[in-house]
């Protein structure tokens, strides 16, 4: 009886301890998203959709480059069937990352997993991917226990709790901000997240294949929006990256 | 709000959910193999730069000829200053405020 009550209050003490310490790791995530998440809210102003949509659509989805892709499509009324496509594509990237994480969790119970699936982003994947790798490498080999996974999943959701809070409150701000912006400031605020995503982008991309991609894509997306407005530019995308993976495959080779 | 917008907007988090959970419950131990990982990042490339360039050079269905020219200059600019000051914001920022600042004077 006294030995469960201490595990208990030890299992709350290391919660609170580890989701704590997620949520200290988690600040430069919180920046970047305090940016990346207002120029969501102006741009889904711009494009005319509800505060309400965009909030909603930030705490279902969280996930900017989905977010961003589909906000033209939702705001003119395009097919449903285009924009889960794009939301699909653009989202296949958390399979990796949901897999690289799994092992750590293995020993926790599915609930808590079902609930800390919603917070895997790419940002908030990242911070406790290298914080585990470090745990790793202080510890002993092999060495898993219950309590350690339970503790992971603190340091997870210590990250990735805060960083949605960061993601959801920054997209309402973001609208609000958009309501009270004169008039013939349309051009700037249209500039804004495309801007956002190339800058990022532009800092992120390493190796020439991943320059080919970019600069291919830069220039085949036009004339396939063009050749088809709903389905084109997603084409051209995939037959972009599928040439250029087929040729630093062929290369390597080689 | 739109009921259509509403219920589309629950099957993408339905979408990106099931992509987050899968794995967790599935495949525990599994290592996607690394030529798996680099496609699916080519194909987020891909996917982030041709919204880039439809949204900034597509409007209703056509090439936005008078505009292209001045936001590819804006974003070319703010890539560069991204690039030179090692700040996404400030990038971002520059190139809107001259995106701004041309579109006013042409």
């Amino acid at each position: 009886m006294l030995f469960s009550r201490v595990s208990a209050i030890r299992c709350v003490m290391l919660f609170s301890v580890s989701f704590r310490e997620g949520a200290r790791a988690a600040v430069p995530v919180w920046i970047a998203f305090t940016t990346s998440s207002f120029a969501l809210g102006v741009a889904a102003k711009a494009h005319g959709l509800h505060w309400g949509e965009i909030t909603l659509m930030s705490a279902l989805v969280y996930a900017g480059p989905a977010q961003f892709a589909v906000l033209e499509a939702l705001g003119a009324g395009k097919p449903a069937l285009q924009i889960l496509f794009a939301t699909l594509l653009l989202n296949l990237r958390f399979l990796p990352m949901s897999a690289t994480l799994a092992p750590y969790f293995r020993g926790v119970s599915r609930l808590r997993l079902y609930f800390a699936a919603q917070f895997i982003s790419a940002s908030s994947f990242v911070v406790p991917y290298f914080h585990f790798q470090r745990q790793e490498q202080k510890s002993r080999p092999g060495e898993t226990s219950a309590a350690k996974c339970e503790s992971d999943l603190d340091f997870f959701l210590g990250v990735g709790v805060t960083s949605f809070t960061v993601w959801v409150a920054g997209t309402a701000a973001g609208y609000w901000a958009a309501l009270h912006v004169p008039p013939g400031f349309e051009e700037g605020m249209k500039f804004i997240l495309p801007g956002y995503f190339a800058c990022l982008l532009a800092s992120e991309i390493k190796g020439r294949m991943a320059a080919l991609v970019c600069a291919a894509s830069l220039l085949l997306a036009v004339p396939g929006a063009l050749w088809n407005p709903d389905w084109g530019w997603i084409v051209t995308a995939l037959m972009v990256a599928t040439t250029v993976w087929g040729i630093e495959g062929w290369t390597r080779r080689a | 709000m739109d009921a259509t917008s509403v219920a589309i907007i629950v099957a993408m988090g339905l979408v990106s959910y099931a992509l987050r959970l899968a794995p967790q419950v599935l495949l525990v131990g599994w290592k996607f193999p690394a030529s798996v990982e680099r496609y699916l990042r080519y194909l987020a490339y891909a996917l982030v730069v041709s919204i880039i360039s439809t949204s900034l050079f597509v409007s209703a269905g056509r090439f936005a000829g008078a505009a292209a020219p001045r936001r590819a200059l804006a974003l070319a600019v703010a890539i560069a200053v991204a690039a030179l000051t090692r700040s996404v914001l400030t990038g971002m920022l520059t190139g809107t405020l001259l995106s701004l600042l041309l579109s006013w004077a042409v």
